[in-house]
């Protein structure tokens, strides 16, 4: 027997591909906004800035979409948890927008004031780690594949690691005004790309969801091990 | 097992006082189950060895595409085969345990206590509204005059046609509409207190609202009767069923909870199916 909702299934796939292409706008923004810091590159970061428009109006027009085929075409089975899944990783996508945005905001509040090479050097490894974590993220939903998804936890570790050592880090800088102002706005910075990772987590967790039917969270943000580190510079919140 | 009825349901909210149709009814669902039921037409097989149960005071959908044996799987669960030439039934029904096809069992009884709906309403046409709905008692032996009167109105209410029809009680059952005649059809089931029913499409040639009135009295009914329903209609399935039941080409492809079938099948048929990549 033939293919009988061959319109509404193209509709999938063209959802499909609009959604991998904010996903990459996303990547590449996290990418620039952290190479534009580490570069103390104000072009670069305003660029970021702009380019927050695209992927709101693809996100938007992404949103719109799913809603009219869920309005429209009763979607069911595998064709109703792609439909969820993909709602919930363009929300994702767009607030990793977001989350780029504030970094290149504070690369160009703090332009002007001293930095710290440790710091920094922090912050690349972090930005690395979460632009590989939402290249991994994108691929497992692109090739729908269960292992991957399951990698990501493990992806986050480090970069709440290093989140959670920033306090200390900047608090060394509180001798010098202008050092401890750059070092708060790099604290920001920090929070942000431990978001970024969060939220690639997240869109594991949703292509997991569409490969097995079932939700579950990765990891158990609200009972975690070694809790006492939220008292030290976590400022308590980790992914929900 | 206690279970709440209708009335008290619909009467929850204390602004929406309880219609005068309110199901009063105590609860009569059955266990019905088949086990390697097959079904031919002369040499030809079309339904494959199905085994199933249904649960008692639920909703069972049996969804599959045109041919894949729906209907003569209903069909064969109150012996309606037995008068089609040629057709050959094996395998059981066990209706509480008893097999419905055993040689001592009267079909006639059978179909009593298993009501049938048709996707068409067949109402007799001249018949009054009321001697539409006591026909089957009728048929079973005499009663006096008020009992059928009561049993029609009584029968009325649990169809959720008494209020619409109560002052048409004589007129010609022809007359209603088309979602009245099948309500009064489901009426004309429900009069010989049946135990399961069966509907075969019962709401395919009816209009969204008489559709929509259909599927809410089918909600009511579940909680006294056990209720097997053929639909095409998978969003119809998806809204009234607690249980679904998918056929291919004879065969029972896969068997559970609606919500399941609906969001994550297990057979990679059932999903093609439901999404509609075949049909």
């Amino acid at each position: 027997m033939n293919e009988v909702r061959g319109k509404f299934h193209q509709e999938l796939r063209d959802l499909e591909g609009e959604v991998l292409r904010v996903g990459d706008e996303a990547a590449d923004m996290v990418s620039r906004a952290v190479r534009a810091l580490v570069k103390r590159d104000d072009e670069l970061a305003r660029g970021v800035i702009i380019s927050d428009d695209v992927v709101d109006r693809m996100y938007l027009d992404i949103e719109r979409r799913i809603l009219d085929a869920f309005a429209l075409q009763a979607p069911v089975a595998s064709d109703l948890r792609l439909l969820s899944t993909m709602l919930h990783i363009n929300l994702h996508l767009e607030r990793i927008g977001d989350q780029a945005v504030n970094v290149s905001k504070m690369s160009l509040a703090a332009r002007s004031l001293p930095s710290d090479e440790t710091i920094m050097l922090h912050l690349t490894e972090m930005g690395d780690i979460v632009g590989a974590m939402l290249r991994t993220a994108l691929e497992a939903f692109a090739r729908r594949d269960l292992e991957l998804c399951m990698r990501l936890p493990a992806m986050d570790d480090p970069v709440d690691e290093l989140n959670r050592g920033m306090y200390r880090h900047v608090v060394r800088l509180s001798g010098d005004a202008a050092a401890l102002e750059w070092g708060i706005r790099m604290n920001v910075v920090a929070r942000q790309l431990e978001r970024v990772g969060d939220n690639a987590v997240d869109i594991g967790e949703q292509v997991a969801y569409l490969l097995t039917g079932e939700f579950r969270e990765f990891t158990d943000a609200s009972h975690r091990d070694g809790s006492a580190s939220s008292a030290e510079g976590d400022h308590g919140d980790e992914r929900t | 097992m206690s279970v709440p009825n209708p009335a008290q349901v619909r009467s929850a909210d204390p602004g929406d006082p309880p219609p005068d149709d309110a199901v009063q009814a105590e609860p009569r669902g059955t266990t019905i189950e088949s086990v390697d039921l097959r079904v031919a037409f002369a040499s030809n097989e079309v339904l494959h060895g199905v085994s199933v149960a249904a649960a008692t005071q639920s909703v069972t959908a049996v969804i599959g595409p045109s041919g894949c044996g729906k209907s003569t799987f209903l069909r064969a669960l109150n012996r309606m085969h037995d008068e089609v030439r040629g057709a050959r039934v094996t395998g059981k029904v066990l209706f509480d345990g008893m097999d419905i096809y055993d040689s001592s069992v009267d079909p006639v009884l059978v179909r009593t206590r298993i009501g049938m709906v048709f996707q068409r309403a067949n109402p007799f046409p001249t018949m009054s509204v009321r001697d539409n709905v006591t026909a089957g008692l009728r048929l079973q032996g005499r009663r006096s005059k008020k009992e059928m009167n009561d049993e029609a109105e009584r029968s009325l209410r649990r169809a959720g046609l008494w209020e619409e029809v109560k002052d048409r009680l004589e007129e010609p059952g022809g007359k209603l509409s088309g979602g009245q005649q099948q309500r009064l059809c489901i009426a004309r089931a429900l009069a010989v207190e049946p135990e399961v029913l069966l509907m075969d499409e019962p709401a395919s040639a009816l209009d969204p609202a008489s559709t929509l009135r259909i599927e809410q009295l089918i909600e009511e009914l579940k909680t006294t009767y056990t209720v097997i329903i053929v639909t095409h209609n998978m969003q119809q399935a998806a809204r009234i069923s607690d249980w679904t039941l998918f056929l291919l080409n004879g065969d029972l492809v896969e068997f559970g909870p609606t919500e399941r079938i609906f969001t994550a099948p297990t057979d990679s048929r059932t999903e093609d199916y439901v999404t509609g990549r075949f049909g």
